[in-house]
């Protein structure tokens, strides 16, 4: 009897469900207020050392609630890992939100498609000091010509190794990608308790050098859509290359496969690799580490010998969020905070490559160790590609989760690589 | 104990005996199980304790020569721990207070009153435990952001709304283990009670509650532990507000997915974990007759 | 006035009573569990993304879009079969490790067993994160203690699937078999002594007495425990999210639950990850009805 009734019922409830209750939407953030008093509220991001960062940062305040009186900055610093759950739930409660925040570039597309993020077209072209930067830097803050953040610094990737091991060893850096495996082998089959290089499969930003080194791309856009381009044979060529290197006689995926790319600088800052790929914000850290003076850097080698692989375009940026009340304080916070006095500061506490042309050649010149990481900027360093579905994509870890699949033996590379183009499509799709 | 209270005083003796080598065995096995369980424990202490290079080490010792609270120190004086900390303790208690209170009232009403839907209740009571919370949390986030529209000490960004939540998720556990407790005092009592003359609320204050109260006590503890483990929705109702922050998200400072700060970590969890136990402890005694209790009924 | 109509009087106040008492627990479970159960449902049948939920594009009904989407991926079932059989065996380890030590508990003297008792409420007291975390140190590939006891130096134990899913099961047993144990053992205190003396008397063997005197009077407890071992196991989030950092190498350390997590949250796709909830929440019901009924068919009550 009971079971008829709920049968009977059940197709009436979700017809009720259907028409009369929907999910709830938060409705178009609030026109954002410019309020000229009051606290200004900032997310930076927490980091492993962040003493430094947090020094500057607090000169920062300091200076700007000087020239601004009845003016308060509360500076909180959250954690990488989970920030995109922190800006969602930010985005979904504007009342509970911050005024100012720093994310990755990679974040700004999908930033701009949740709507969490303000138009700051105005106030930042109009800043003389914005176009001393670096051109492809200030494009990654660019949706639809609009400007929604401004760059804080730029963070590229370079080929760490063990100068001792290398001597040692009678061997010379590699000269094109296709040197590194054989290399990297050749060092664990004399040091069995090195990584020939330290690699992570969940290292996406190690693993694009190599796709875009063999001339491959991730996706490929015609007419604003984008289709993968992860299958094609160069990408695939690229992705091989890579994965080539977490087997047993490199980079053990049992070790490895689970490394991101802190994780991988990190078995090299123990001693425990004989190459890395790591970043210009690394070297501070490796620098403060047991490999200090037995270690060199050089630009990742590309395709042909004499060339740089491209190297991803990585980079934090500064930008304001749509509920924001303080708009024109909450900007000239990032002006101060973004301008050059302040990205030098940072680069001193830090290592934190600047965003300006100006002040980039001035500190090569001064520090050679920035020279590897200026050398790859200046040979083009890529993105990835430019639309909100890589939000997704990214948050999917579609890369990942194909580089460890290929990494642990559960699919080679054609069968990785399909399905990872066809989620890609499936993410530009909607 | 299984003692036996009448008998021959010799065959008594006899079997006492015999028992006894079996009865060292147990101990003994008793012994190294607790050994072997408590174990992760005692590594977390140490390891608290233990000056970094001994916790970096590769070959590590059971023991340390050097003890050192930098790890505590480390832990200590991350932002606000102490703020954190009594973010904790209040939401804790806020939720162990409320819930017993209202889980006392409801297994009273489950127990002592036979009603049409009672039954459905108990199934009811049963199923929303198998809801996983991690699924809920975006409705309540949603929930909560309107209930802050109207009273703001409740909504997102503030504790009210962790307690809230907690008191909800641990109330049907708490009711479905009280009702042992209601069920355990004699019907008897009930109807002394009102022969004497007192309304039943007088009988649920004056009598049933200092009676059920060991259970309560009991209870208390799991509803303690759900509020103060948690770091689901402290992590996602407390968006900006950085004073309303509860602890587990000060140890979440060290766990890092790929720098791990083990001596912070253990610290952290090392002083997270001491109020449970302190907690567990001083129930000890009640939370087994306790169970026992909610498993009659 | 006939005893009939007093004593219905007498029920309709009775219930009026229990309603009273009742409103506080119900006004705060309708609230905070009923109402967000049924917006669950509702956005398992939307297409809810991020973008959807800061209002920056419209809502669309999928009806039954987001299951046919879950159920026609191989991923799901994978998941589904793992979720299950983890479950199973986190179950089977809390009950035989529980019930085992209740009933050594019984046979020691009293400070054997608080030392027993000590030990086994700091497992259960130790929050999850925690636990997880000193568990994953204890067999850290190249820091852990295991590894260096074992002499298995670098060998990582969080990469192979089964190794991965033995090491968080183990960490399961252990902080959940103390409510396991000190239930029954409180289950066995209860059973008046006389009625095992008796037994013993009767010559009956330790194993006979196990199984036809103790077992049938345990069977109610057993079947709290049990349920509740379900429940809990077949939710177990945190020590899978610690452990396999979020669902192991490629994910193939996923059960519903963290897939479901992954789904709403890493991903933004609150719909699907609702449907997997409310999937979950379903398998979940089916399994304890199935196991009730199996229960009163043996003539338990609950």
């Amino acid at each position: 009897m009971r079971k008829r009734w709920l049968a009977g019922a059940l197709p009436v409830v979700s017809l009720v469900v259907a028409t009369a209750c929907a999910p709830v939407q938060s409705g178009p953030a609030q026109s954002s207020g410019d309020e000229t008093t009051g606290q200004v509220r900032v997310w930076l991001f927490d980091e492993v050392n962040r003493a430094p960062k947090e020094k500057v940062v607090a000169d920062a305040v300091a200076e700007f609630q000087g020239k601004h009186p009845g003016v308060t900055v509360d500076v909180q610093y959250i954690q990488v890992a989970t920030r995109a759950e922190r800006f969602k739930a930010a985005f979904s409660d504007p009342a509970s939100a911050p005024d100012v925040a720093e994310f990755g570039n990679t974040d700004l597309s999908g930033f701009v498609a949740a709507g969490g993020l303000a138009d700051i077209s105005n106030p930042a072209l109009n800043w003389a000091d914005v176009h001393d930067m670096l051109p492809a830097a200030l494009d990654a803050t660019k949706v639809d010509t609009k400007v929604y953040a401004i760059p804080w610094y730029i963070g590229v990737r370079a080929l760490y190794f063990r100068t001792d091991v290398f001597t040692e060893l009678g061997v010379q850096p590699p000269s094109t990608l296709d040197e590194i495996a054989p290399l990297a082998r050749r060092i664990r089959a004399a040091h069995p308790d090195l990584l020939g290089i330290s690699v992570g499969g969940k290292y996406t930003y190690g693993a694009l050098p190599f796709v875009w080194g063999e001339g491959g791309e991730i996706a490929t856009s015609l007419n604003g859509k984008f289709s993968a381009a992860i299958d094609s044979p160069q990408a695939r060529a690229g992705v091989a290359r890579y994965t080539e290197l977490l087997r047993d006689d490199i980079c053990p995926p049992a070790q490895c496969a689970g490394n991101g790319g802190d994780a991988s600088v990190e078995a090299f800052r123990a001693g425990k690799a004989a190459m890395t790929i790591g970043g210009d914000f690394n070297r501070k850290s490796v620098e403060a580490s047991s490999v200090k003076g037995k270690y060199a850097v050089v630009p990742l080698p590309g395709k042909a010998a004499g060339t740089i692989a491209p190297a991803f375009g990585g980079g934090n940026l500064l930008g304001l969020l749509a509920g924001t009340k303080h708009r024109t304080l909450a900007f000239e916070f990032v002006q101060l905070l973004a301008g050059k006095q302040y990205q030098r500061k940072m680069f001193d506490a830090m290592g934190n490559l600047p965003t300006y042309q100006g002040l980039q050649r001035e500190l090569a010149e001064s520090e050679p160790a920035l020279q590897p990481f200026t050398a790859t900027l200046a040979s083009g360093a890529r993105f990835v590609p430019n639309t909100p579905a890589w939000a997704k994509i990214d948050s999917q870890a579609v890369i990942p989760t194909m580089l460890q699949e290929i990494a642990s033996g559960a699919k080679d590379v054609d069968t990785a690589t399909k399905s990872a183009a066809d989620a890609m499509n499936a993410a530009f799709g909607s | 104990m299984t003692a036996v209270r009448t008998g021959n005083t010799q065959a008594k003796r006899d079997r006492r005996n015999g028992r006894n080598a079996g009865r060292g065995r147990a101990e003994a096995v008793t012994m190294v199980v607790a050994g072997v369980v408590a174990f992760p424990l005692f590594w977390m202490v140490l390891t608290a304790i233990k000056p970094e290079d001994e916790v970096l080490s590769a070959d590590p010792k059971p023991w340390t020569l050097r003890p050192t609270f930098d790890s505590f120190v480390r832990a200590l004086t991350v932002q606000n721990f102490g703020r954190y900390f009594l973010n904790s303790v209040i939401v804790a208690l806020a939720v162990v207070l409320l819930s017993m209170l209202v889980a006392f009232l409801a297994a009273a009403a489950l127990t002592r009153f036979r009603f049409r839907g009672r039954t459905t209740m108990l199934i009811m009571l049963l199923v929303v435990q198998m809801v996983p919370v991690e699924a809920l949390t975006v409705p309540l986030f949603f929930l909560m952001r309107s209930v802050g529209q109207s009273v703001p000490a409740f909504g997102l960004n503030h504790l009210g709304s962790l307690v809230l939540v907690h008191l909800a998720f641990s109330l049907p556990f708490a009711i479905w283990m009280l009702r042992g407790f209601v069920a355990a005092v004699p019907k008897e009592l009930e109807e002394a009670a009102t022969l004497d003359g007192a309304s039943r609320f007088r009988f649920l204050w004056r009598v049933l509650f200092p009676l059920v109260a060991p259970g309560l006590v009991a209870t208390s503890v799991l509803s303690f532990i759900h509020a103060w483990n948690d770091f689901l929705f402290a992590k996602t109702f407390i968006i900006s507000a950085a004073e309303n922050q509860t602890l587990p998200l000060a140890l979440q400072v060290f766990v890092r997915p790929d720098q791990n700060d083990w001596g912070a970590i253990m610290a952290g969890a090392t002083l997270m974990t001491i109020p449970v136990l302190v907690f567990f402890v001083f129930v000890q005694r009640r939370l087994v007759s306790g169970l026992a209790g909610s498993v009659k009924g | 006035m006939s005893t009939a109509t007093r004593r219905a009087r007498a029920r309709s106040g009775e219930g009026r009573t229990a309603l009273a008492y009742l409103a506080p627990a119900l006004l705060v479970l309708g609230a905070l569990l009923a109402y967000p159960v049924y917006q669950l449902v509702v956005i398992s049948f939307y297409d809810y993304g991020q973008e959807q939920v800061s209002g920056g594009a419209p809502l669309e009904f999928l009806g039954l879009g987001n299951y046919t989407t879950l159920f026609s991926g191989s991923r799901f079932w994978a998941v589904l079969a793992q979720t299950v059989g983890f479950a199973a065996v986190c179950v089977a380890g809390t009950l035989l490790a529980g019930a085992a030590l209740a009933v050594l508990a019984t046979r020691v003297r009293p400070w054997a067993r608080t030392c027993l008792f000590l030990a086994a409420l700091g497992a259960w007291a130790t929050p999850a994160v925690a636990g997880s975390t000193v568990w994953l140190f204890l067999f850290d590939a190249n820091l852990g203690l295991v590894n260096n006891v074992l002499g298995l130096d670098g060998f990582s134990w969080t990469y192979g699937k089964w190794t991965a899913f033995g090491l968080v099961a183990a960490e399961v047993v252990w902080c959940s078999f103390p409510f396991a144990m000190i239930t029954l053992y409180a289950g066995i205190k209860a059973i008046p002594g006389e009625v095992l003396e008796a037994a013993a008397l009767d010559g009956a063997s330790t194993r006979r007495i196990a199984t036809s005197v103790l077992l049938p009077l345990l069977r109610p407890v057993l079947a709290v425990v049990t349920i509740q071992s379900v429940i809990w196991d077949f939710k177990v989030f945190t020590q899978i999210y610690v452990m396999t950092n979020g669902g192991g190498i490629a994910g193939r350390n996923l059960t519903l639950n963290v897939y479901a997590y992954q789904q709403a949250f890493a991903a933004s796709e609150y719909g699907l990850g609702a449907a997997i909830g409310v999937v979950t929440t379903l398998v979940l019901l089916a399994i304890t009805v199935v196991y009730l009924r199996a229960l009163r068919r043996s003539g338990e009550e609950l």
